[in-house]
């Protein structure tokens, strides 16, 4: 009974020192947390072998068939003479070469002639994380409570172990992510330089467009499809000295002209409707006040019909604008010329035509009066000749409309007149002349021409001329009549044309290529000038002016002018 | 030919009339008969030179530019012929070269058309001595 009460006390600090060890081991996670398998391990070594006093605990980290495991071990205290750990682990390799689960529990003379007891504990369920091996040489090793402590241990270890390679797996793949996080980056780096580099290229390229775009002696402007401006080059503010924040949207319209502006926008406003590329020209003010005019165009960039921009350029015209205009004002003053030289020379017959009737009018009114002076008054005689005044008087009163009609100089004004009538004053005027020149007229007017559109005087004018070079070209004819043919006659139904035949003189081909030249002549006393006026006067008329030599003698005059398009 | 006191009574001193334009045709002989001559016309130098009157004639009122023979060709005429018919030019246009070989010609005077009918006289009166 004495030993019952002993026995019991010594189990229950057994048990104690049991629940104590099972608290311990089951604090040790804590300790482990973060560390590696060796980490553990090491830790659960030192733990046991003070804890269950053993001779030696042993572990082995991974498979024995793996190429790589580790082995660890912990002699105790007790054990003399102390071995070296590689002893230990030299006498446990056939064992752990075998299945680990037949080790014996009792080695004998394992060490230094001293018999152990082994206890073997997988670490895992099937001992994939390793193995564990305590040693004793206490005879009552394992007790009952030692064993569960180093179960719990084991299981403890193994689920350390586990949480640690977890850990190191995510470790390992948080790394190969580093890895792979970096590579992209720097992956991602590259391409962001690369891009960079392209958009400095773009850049550098977009400087040299607009450089370029700059540079060029003209406006460049781009609007937008509705009309507003969007961008204008430098040429445009250095030109009018506007800001772009002046000239953008519709600024730009308070550099024009008040009077161009008008038609500018009326003409923008038809092209924005029909979309086709287009051209006006508009005077813009320089930056010092100065209004110079512009070509203007624009054409509309479209991308699948889709209208995107429009784009322009306004070209300085001023300086050519300028000189046309000095043209034009020489050939009008040319022509003035022309005109006057033809005055004066007409001058003659023009003389003859009004004093002709002017001098029956003088002598009939003369004898009129003489008559009703007589006594007794002949009134018979009087009455006669006051008729014959009057009919005389109205003769010089038409000579006198029609030279009117012919050189009062009126604004040049197109309009649509009869070819054939103009030709029949021109003959009318002439006749007297052509007369005296012994010149036969024979007309050929065909009959129900269309009318034609220009300046009816100018082109008397021209007619004019040409009826005279033609009398003039026969002056020194004598061995042949002297005819002049002037026809009239459809040329091509968009036109009519005229020509003038003589039988005079002519021309050779030298001759041809000069004859409409300015200043070229071959009269004694005419200044070369009436033909190159007379073709620059067809051409104001959209028509045309030349000469053919005949098949006999003589040559022939042509001119072209468009009919009147409205009738 | 056409004479207006052909077999009068008084023998009056024909003037003809050489111009290729009918105004002067048809009003000058009314007047030169107003003062008292008679007159003939032609339309032509070639015309007078062909009719009877150039013996007659005692004054030409003669224009210059006309047609195939002109006035101071007719003047030429008439001096190759041995005629000494004073001659009166009248012309419509104002000419100083043909005025001056006009009046070398020996003409009385050149007239510019339209003329007075004094102015006219004046000359036929030189012409025929009679101023």
């Amino acid at each position: 009974m004495a030993v019952q009460p002993e026995s019991s006390t010594e189990e229950i600090r057994r048990l104690r020192r049991c629940i104590n060890d099972l608290v311990s081991v089951l604090a040790l996670p804590a300790i482990w947390t973060g560390g590696g398998p060796s980490h553990i391990v090491s830790n659960l070594l030192d733990a046991l072998v003070s804890m269950l006093n053993l001779d030696f605990i042993y572990a082995r980290l991974g498979n024995s068939g793996a190429s790589e495991h580790t082995e660890m071990m912990r002699i105790g205290p007790t054990l003399e003479p102390k071995p070296q750990p590689q002893e230990i682990s030299e006498r446990l390799r056939p064992w752990l070469a075998d299945d680990p689960q037949k080790i014996s529990p009792v080695v004998s003379n394992f060490f230094g002639g001293r018999d152990i007891a082994l206890v073997s504990l997988q670490l895992g369920l099937h001992g994939e994380m390793g193995l564990l091996v305590a040693g004793s040489g206490r005879t009552d090793f394992p007790q009952q409570t030692e064993r569960l402590v180093l179960n719990v241990a084991a299981n403890q270890a193994a689920i350390g172990l586990h949480e640690a390679n977890v850990l190191r797996e995510l470790d390992q793949r948080v790394a190969q992510r580093t890895v792979e996080l970096t590579s992209a980056n720097e992956q991602l780096h590259e391409a962001r330089a690369a891009l960079e580099k392209a958009f400095d290229e773009i850049k550098r390229s977009e400087a040299k467009l607009c450089q370029v775009i700059d540079a060029i002696p003209t406006i460049a402007w781009c609007n937008l499809p509705d009309g507003p401006n969007e961008f204008l080059n430098k040429s445009w503010h250095e030109y009018t000295g506007l800001s772009p924040e002046e000239s953008y949207g519709w600024g730009w319209q308070a550099a024009f002209h008040p009077d161009d502006l008008p038609p500018l926008m009326t003409k923008w406003r038809e092209m924005l409707t029909t979309r086709e590329p287009g051209e006006i020209e508009a005077r813009i003010r320089r930056h010092d006040g100065v209004f110079r005019w512009f070509l203007i165009r624009a054409e509309p960039f479209l991308e699948e019909g889709n209208l995107i921009r429009w784009y322009g350029t306004s070209t300085d015209i001023d300086d050519r604008k300028r000189a046309e205009d000095a043209l034009n004002k020489a050939r009008a003053e040319l022509a003035q010329v022309a005109q006057v030289t033809t005055l004066s020379t007409l001058t003659a017959s023009i003389a003859h035509e009004v004093n002709q009737p002017l001098s029956g009018i003088v002598t009939n009114a003369s004898t009129c009066l003489r008559m009703l002076d007589a006594n007794p008054p002949n009134l018979e005689g009087a009455r006669e000749t006051a008729r014959r005044t009057i009919r005389d008087g109205n003769r010089a009163s038409e000579v006198i409309t029609r030279l009117r009609g012919l050189f009062s100089r009126k604004n040049v004004a197109f309009e649509p007149f009869d070819l054939n009538e103009a030709v029949e004053e021109v003959i009318a005027l002439l006749l007297g002349e052509l007369q005296r020149n012994r010149v036969v007229l024979k007309p050929d007017l065909t009959a129900d021409l269309p009318a034609v559109l220009g300046d009816r005087i100018q082109v008397q004018q021209v007619i004019l001329n040409l009826i005279r070079n033609g009398s003039d070209a026969m002056s020194a004819v004598d061995d042949r009549p002297r005819e002049l043919l002037i026809k009239t006659e459809s040329d091509e139904g968009s036109a009519v044309r005229l020509s003038v035949k003589d039988t005079g003189v002519g021309f050779d081909r030298l001759t041809e290529e000069k004859l409409f030249e300015a200043f070229y002549t071959t009269k004694g006393d005419g200044m070369g000038i009436g033909l190159s006026v007379s073709r620059s006067i067809m051409e104001s008329h959209r028509g045309r002016l030349w000469a053919i030599r005949n098949e006999g003698p003589g040559a022939t005059f042509w001119l072209s002018i468009p009919c009147d398009t409205n009738t | 030919m056409k004479s207006l006191d052909e077999g009068g009574a008084i023998q009056r001193p024909l003037v003809a009339v050489v111009d290729d334009d009918e105004s002067v045709r048809e009003s000058l002989p009314d007047l030169l008969g107003e003062f008292g001559f008679g007159a003939g016309v032609f339309a032509s130098a070639e015309e007078f030179l062909a009719s009877n009157s150039v013996g007659r004639t005692k004054c030409l009122v003669l224009d210059i530019a006309m047609r195939g023979m002109t006035g101071l060709d007719l003047q030429q005429e008439l001096k190759v012929r041995g005629h000494t018919i004073p001659i009166v030019f009248i012309t419509a246009q104002k000419d100083e070269t043909v005025r001056k070989r006009a009046l070398e010609g020996g003409a009385v005077g050149v007239l510019l058309k339209p003329f007075s009918d004094t102015a006219l006289l004046k000359a036929l009166n030189t012409a025929l001595g009679l101023g």
